[in-house]
């Protein structure tokens, strides 16, 4: 072995030096050049956005690149570093997102940290000072000060007529003659420079400024040309963790990711924040007693529907295939073609379209068939109607799989089968059957772990439905993959945190299932 | 060599989700079943659901993208975009800025994930029921409408911009339920339920029609379309606090006026007057092929009518024999602005002091023809197109669609509650005390 390998590396070796022709280096270098290109481009977005992380993480892949590429070291990475990157970022970091995205509350009203969270809390609270007048607006800065940076200035009008000048010390009257106004609002003041709508625009410190007045509160800019005196309700205690609303005297305190009442009277404050929460998220799903009582029936008709739905699709595509194999048919083409069809038409379409022909009414199943069955008010009604619907989507694929596979089987094998006299069902049975699994086994698998999170289908015909009486959360033909969407991102509060957790064990139960099949897979090729 | 190459791809893959960390989120997954979850969509505005019925096609679930270059970036639904565009070209004139109205299939989902990234537009055009949600996000800012602008508004649909005592957006029109009556069919306009399935009955008789009514129930229920019947009894969805607002900790699905609503519902489901074979996919059109003389829709329906050329009268809701009116929710249009609007200036100036003129309600009034919320503005299309007080009219007595978070566990267990009353499977009483005790449990659930 180990001659015969160093033979042939003398015998490369002495081959002539192969000389690359200069198009390929220059194709090489634009390619090169292109890549850099379009992740600087990349790169400056992300810098835009403010992801400091993401602009060092695509920096670092375009320079691995450039080794990769740009030497002529690290032969197997050149095939390998495309693959690992996609790999990467669009299987392994979604799954790692998930995982870390379960350990945290994150979800609806709990989306930011709990600084912003409270501010929030607080400008939401902010109420015009009762009394208070409404004032026109004109934004300004003094004269000789840049537009884009000096100190802002507001020139109001009050109700009466009053014309006043405000900064960040506080209100003074303005005299009329040195202001010019148009109806009520202030267009011209000596000393100032008033800014339009686009320059006001762009100084994003408006929004926080604000002239004070007394008790705390400050007349704040509501758009670009009205002005309101507004003081916030909330007082947050730093360094107590309480905030205190000043009206009510109620105090909340952090609890569960938000301000709650301290005394446990009244609704907490609106806004929670994100925080971790550990294994919580997996914790309630082995818990909960709806989650627990619905996750065993719907786990069993999962099953039974992926199995059934490639089962029922497969044999329907098989024996299509079989009987479209046959060369005394004639235009077989056009049969085939036909056939693909439902296949071309968007689940979306179909789905919709297959739910509006089992209406019980008006459906045209109904009508055709003189049944009154309720298809999908009914729970074995509405699992048949989803398998029948899988069904017609379904075939398609597996004929051409099947149409495929059939026409590589090598013709001695099916000869000695006839030779020896077998019958046709017999040569079914023990020869073209074994060979078609081979080739078509994996894909089964595909099919069935496709099927298994077969979200769109559900949720366009039946949206799990029809549900229990008492349970609106357990649905009789829900998936796992339905049921998980609708406790976690339908329920009062839509939790992603919920959600990832729902969706981690359901990765991890697919990836059991499908351990077995692939394993029978490979003895299925020893066969041959 | 391969170690080495192996090694530097690791520590690749490790830089690229270490920058993950920082950057893009993965959730697509509320707006990839955008309009399809039950209970939402059927709560959700009219113009989302007389789209979705139209052309499943659209149902899309690409998200649009912030347009970067303009001052002034909205998203709408596409209903409402070619009117709000209109406004929009004029405000941009009048103050030299560049607005850009972009069309979003689901706005409420889209804008959510969109405001997580960080890349959210500076207004929006949305429903009152949304308002409570939004806030928990601390997604929309307050809005300040002065005194003397506020009252020249309808007070309902000012009411409804209001959460916690904040007013979070300015409304522009109000939709509600009402009964839309075949002329043709049924000169007369049935006072009382009992009257209209005598009507209807003898339209089926005489083979005019398929169906007393076309009311949505669905399989899986319309809690939306089934509140009328709740309210009529003096029942409802959650009691008030003394400041109006309601109040999450006070549902009553169970009470008696409800549960003698179900009892209506289920003895019309026995006739035949409400059936769960009547959905969004359906309603509309036994009513435009005129296989039906009555449906309880909204304005967002009468497009489709007037194309089919159906000469219809729009009446209030009938009453229930043994109750009152019927009285359905009201919901009020409104445009919110995003608590991060990279234009925030410019974002409230065009809500507060443009979209409050008459002409830009006249304008929004075309958008599926609700009576407008600003009073002078109502008067005026009044004049124009009869309809509009034929709307007002049938809303009278209606309460606002609840705007808490709370909401969102109701819509689900309340329909299919319905949905089983109505095909005869359970008995009135004991399935909507199941509901009663599912939402109570979901709404402590949080």
């Amino acid at each position: 072995m180990a001659a015969t390998a160093s033979t042939r590396e003398e015998s490369l070796t002495s081959l002539p030096p192969v000389t690359t022709p200069w198009w390929a280096h220059l194709c090489k270098w634009g390619v090169i050049a292109l890549g850099i290109v379009l992740t600087f481009y990349v790169a400056t977005k992300l810098a835009d956005a403010g992801h400091t992380f993401a602009v060092i993480g695509v920096a670092f892949v375009a320079m691995c690149g450039l080794l990769v590429y740009g030497t002529r070291r690290a032969v197997p990475a050149k095939y390998l570093f495309f693959g690992v990157v996609l790999l990467v970022g669009l299987q392994v970091w979604p799954i790692v997102y998930t995982a870390a995205t379960s350990l945290t509350n994150y979800g609806q009203g709990h989306l930011a940290s709990k600084e912003d969270a409270t501010r929030q809390d607080i400008a939401y609270s902010v109420q015009q000072v009762a009394g208070s007048p409404t004032y026109t607006l004109t934004v300004a800065v003094k004269d000789g000060q840049s537009i884009s940076s000096g100190d802002l200035y507001f020139l109001l009008t009050d109700n009466k007529g009053q014309t006043y000048v405000g900064d960040k010390t506080g209100l003074k009257p303005l005299a009329k003659d040195s202001v010019t106004l148009q109806a009520g609002k202030i267009v011209k003041a000596d000393g100032f420079t008033t800014l339009n709508l686009l320059q006001a625009n762009k100084r994003k410190d408006l929004g926080q400024f604000a002239v004070p007045t007394k008790d705390g509160g400050g007349i704040k800019a509501s758009g670009f040309a009205a002005a309101y005196e507004g003081k916030p309700t909330l007082d947050w205690d730093k360094k107590a963790g309480t905030i205190t609303d000043t009206t009510t005297k109620q105090v909340y305190v952090a609890k569960d990711a938000q301000w709650v009442p301290k005394n446990g009277k009244g609704q907490p404050l609106p806004v929670g924040w994100k925080e971790n929460v550990g294994f919580d998220n997996f914790r309630t799903i082995f818990t909960d007693s709806t989650i627990r009582g619905g996750f065993l029936k719907i786990f069993i008709w999962n099953v039974c529907f992926a199995a059934l739905s490639v089962l029922t699709t497969f044999v329907f595509g098989m024996l299509l295939a079989l009987l479209l194999n046959d060369s005394r048919i004639r235009g077989r083409g056009l049969y085939r073609s036909l056939l693909i069809l439902p296949y071309a038409v968007p689940v979306f379409v179909s789905a919709l379209v297959w739910g509006s022909m089992f209406n019980q009414q008006f459906g045209l199943i109904n009508n055709l068939t003189h049944l009154d069955i309720d298809w999908l008010g009914n729970a074995w009604g509405a699992r048949a109607a989803i398998l029948i619907t899988n069904l017609w989507l379904g075939f398609p694929y597996m004929f051409i799989v099947c149409t495929g596979a059939l026409q590589s089987l090598p013709g001695d094998v099916l000869e000695a089968a006839k030779i020896d006299g077998a019958s046709a069902w017999r040569t079914l049975r023990s020869v073209t059957g074994p060979l078609l699994l081979v080739a078509v086994g994996p894909l089964l698998i595909a099919s069935f772990a496709f099927n298994f999170n077969n979200f769109g289908l559900i949720q366009l015909l039946t949206q799990g439905g029809p549900f229990n009486s008492g349970n609106a959360q357990i649905g009789s033909s829900d998936l796992l993959i339905t049921y998980a969407y609708r406790l976690a991102l339908g329920g009062t509060t839509p939790d992603y945190g919920l959600a990832g957790a729902v969706a981690i064990i359901i990765f991890a139960l697919v990836a059991l299932m499908s351990f077995p099949g692939f394993l029978r897979s490979k003895q299925l090729e020893e066969v041959n | 060599m391969i170690k080495r190459t192996l090694a530097v791809a690791l520590a690749s893959a490790t830089a690229l989700t270490l920058a993950g960390c920082g950057g893009s989120s993965s959730d697509g997954s509320k707006s990839s079943a955008a309009g399809t979850d039950a209970g939402t969509s059927a709560a959700a505005t009219g113009g989302a659901k007389s789209t979705a019925a139209a052309a499943p096609t659209e149902v899309s679930t690409k998200n649009p993208t912030r347009d970067k270059s303009a001052d002034l970036v909205i998203w709408a639904d596409a209903t409402s975009a070619p009117y709000v565009r209109q406004l929009a070209t004029q405000f941009g004139k009048a103050n030299g800025v560049k607005v850009a109205v972009q069309i979003a299939n689901d706005v409420r989902g889209q804008y959510e994930t969109a405001f997580k990234a960080g890349q959210a537009p500076d207004v929006i055009v949305g429903a009152n029921d949304w308002t409570g949600e939004l806030v928990a996000n601390g997604a929309i800012a307050p809005v300040q409408l002065p005194a003397d602008v506020a009252s020249g508004f309808n007070a309902q649909a000012i009411a409804a911009t209001k959460y916690n005592n904040q007013t979070y957006a300015v409304p522009y029109g109000v939709e509600n339920l009402a009964l839309v009556r075949n002329t043709a069919l049924a000169p007369t306009a049935p006072k009382t339920m009992d009257e209209l399935v005598s009507m209807g009955q003898k339209l089926k008789k005489a083979g005019k029609v398929t169906n007393i009514l076309s009311d949505q129930v669905g399989k899986t229920g319309n809690a939306y379309n089934g509140y009328p019947f709740l309210s009529a009894c003096g029942g409802g969805i959650f009691g008030t606090k003394a400041n109006g607002d309601y109040d999450p900790s006070k549902v009553m699905v169970n009470s008696a006026g409800s549960i003698k609503g179900a009892t209506e519902m289920a003895e019309l489901g026995k006739v035949g007057a409400l059936s769960t074979n009547i959905d969004s996919t359906n309603a509309d059109t036994l009513f435009a092929t005129k296989k039906t003389a009555f449906e309880i829709t909204g304005p967002w329906s009468i497009p489709a009518f007037k194309k089919a050329g159906i000469k219809y009268s729009i009446d209030p809701l009938p009453s229930v024999a043994g109750c009152g009116p019927m009285k359905p929710f009201l919901g009020v249009q409104m445009f919110f602005v995003s608590s991060k609007a990279k234009n925030a200036t410019i974002a409230q100036t065009f809500v507060t002091s443009f979209l409050t003129t008459k002409s830009a309600q006249e304008t929004l009034f075309k958008v599926g023809q609700r009576p407008p919320a600003l009073t002078a503005a109502y008067d005026d299309v009044t004049k124009s197109d009869p309809d509009v007080a034929k709307w007002a009219a049938a809303a009278k007595g209606g309460k606002l669609m609840p705007n808490i978070p709370a909401m969102n566990s109701v819509w689900g267990p309340l329909g299919q509650a319905m949905a089983d009353v109505v095909s005869g499977k359970s008995q009135p009483k004991a399935r909507f005390d199941k509901a009663q005790q599912e939402i109570v449990k979901n709404i402590a659930k949080g």
